[in-house]
């Protein structure tokens, strides 16, 4: 009777820790940086976006990041309006996604302070076309908060977004981008 | 005598570039626009969110883009990379806020504060729905008015 009520209550917790997923270890922000640089013959262009959502579990490595396109912000207003309608059409597609992996999260102690170099791989999704990226990156512990960067290069043409004829030649067909998010840990699920 | 029209045309035309210049020149650096000076759409953050989880394309329409008065309860305030001061505002759901990004630092502004903050409205983020984290509408350049 004692064992069966023992078994019961193992159970019991198993159930509620899978459900509530309280073996993960998720850290997240709303407020992660993706900055964006090209070069141009007449001005370079740059915008900042300080409202990208991304979302890590150190246990699998799975890495999201959801970003809205009209939260770029541009040093002048005619680049912003431009970036929206003619190249992004953010009303049509209001945002862009990743869902990827960290390879071999394993190697990465987050119970210490430290920076670890790391592969990313997974897909991204600009201007409602998706492309299987890989990257590398760099996680850093310190003082029990996390941080990760990547800087990575996508050429627009694989995103469908077309540059109109006349800028042509003053726009560059490859975009850098840069990734700065500092984490915050789920305390809930 | 042929010269004078010739000359003429030439001035006008010269004329037209000068203005064409600097007219794009004055468009291409055209300041973005004033949030504190422009008109607002007046809304409490509870209501906000509602409307984004309940019917996103009448909340699309209505407040995209636009500037906004919201009012709302301050949930928390703290500083992102770029120093800037992020202050979430309390909806109905526990884990989303109305985001704030400040335009210029509010002092003084504290946990359970009532604010009303203007700022452009650039969507709702969707979050990940199926990790179990919600979203939140996000308002850019904002500025506190009480």
């Amino acid at each position: 009777m004692r064992k069966k009520i023992i078994y019961s209550a193992v159970f019991f917790l198993f159930t509620i820790c899978v459900e509530g997923n309280c073996f993960s270890q998720e850290y997240f922000t709303k407020n992660g940086r993706i900055s964006f640089f090209s070069k141009a013959t007449l001005e370079n262009i740059t915008a900042d976006n300080n409202q990208a959502i991304s979302l890590l579990n150190t246990q699998t490595g799975e890495l999201r990041f959801h970003v809205l396109i009209n939260a770029f912000h541009f040093p002048k207003a005619m680049m912003e309006q431009h970036f929206n309608t003619d190249y992004m059409e953010s009303e049509k597609y209001p945002s862009s996604k990743f869902k990827g992996t960290i390879a071999e999260i394993n190697k990465v102690d987050f119970s210490k302070d430290g920076s670890y170099k790391v592969n990313v791989n997974g897909s991204l999704e600009i201007h409602g076309a998706s492309k299987n990226i890989t990257g590398v990156g760099a996680i850093s512990i310190k003082d029990g908060k996390l941080s990760a960067t990547s800087v990575f290069k996508i050429i627009l043409k694989d995103y469908n977004i077309d540059i109109p004829s006349i800028v042509i030649n003053n726009i560059s067909q490859q975009i850098e981008i840069i990734v700065s998010c500092q984490y915050e840990k789920r305390m809930s699920n | 005598m042929e010269t004078r029209p010739i000359k003429n045309t030439i001035l006008i035309f010269v004329a037209l570039v000068v203005i064409a210049l600097i007219t794009g020149y004055t468009l291409w650096n055209k300041p973005h626009m004033d949030i504190r000076e422009t008109e607002a759409i007046e809304t409490n953050a509870v209501n906000l969110y509602k409307i984004f989880i309940t019917d996103s394309t009448e909340a699309k329409t209505t407040y995209v883009n636009k500037v906004l008065n919201v009012f709302g309860i301050v949930k928390s305030v703290s500083v992102n990379q770029e120093h800037q001061q992020i202050i979430l505002l309390k909806t109905s759901e526990p884990d989303a806020s109305v985001n704030c990004t400040m335009e210029g630092n509010a002092v003084g502004i504290r946990v359970g504060d009532q604010v009303l903050l203007k700022g452009l409205c650039v969507g709702y983020s969707g979050g990940e729905a199926d990790m179990g984290l919600p979203g939140d509408v996000f308002l850019v350049r904002c500025y506190r008015f009480t």
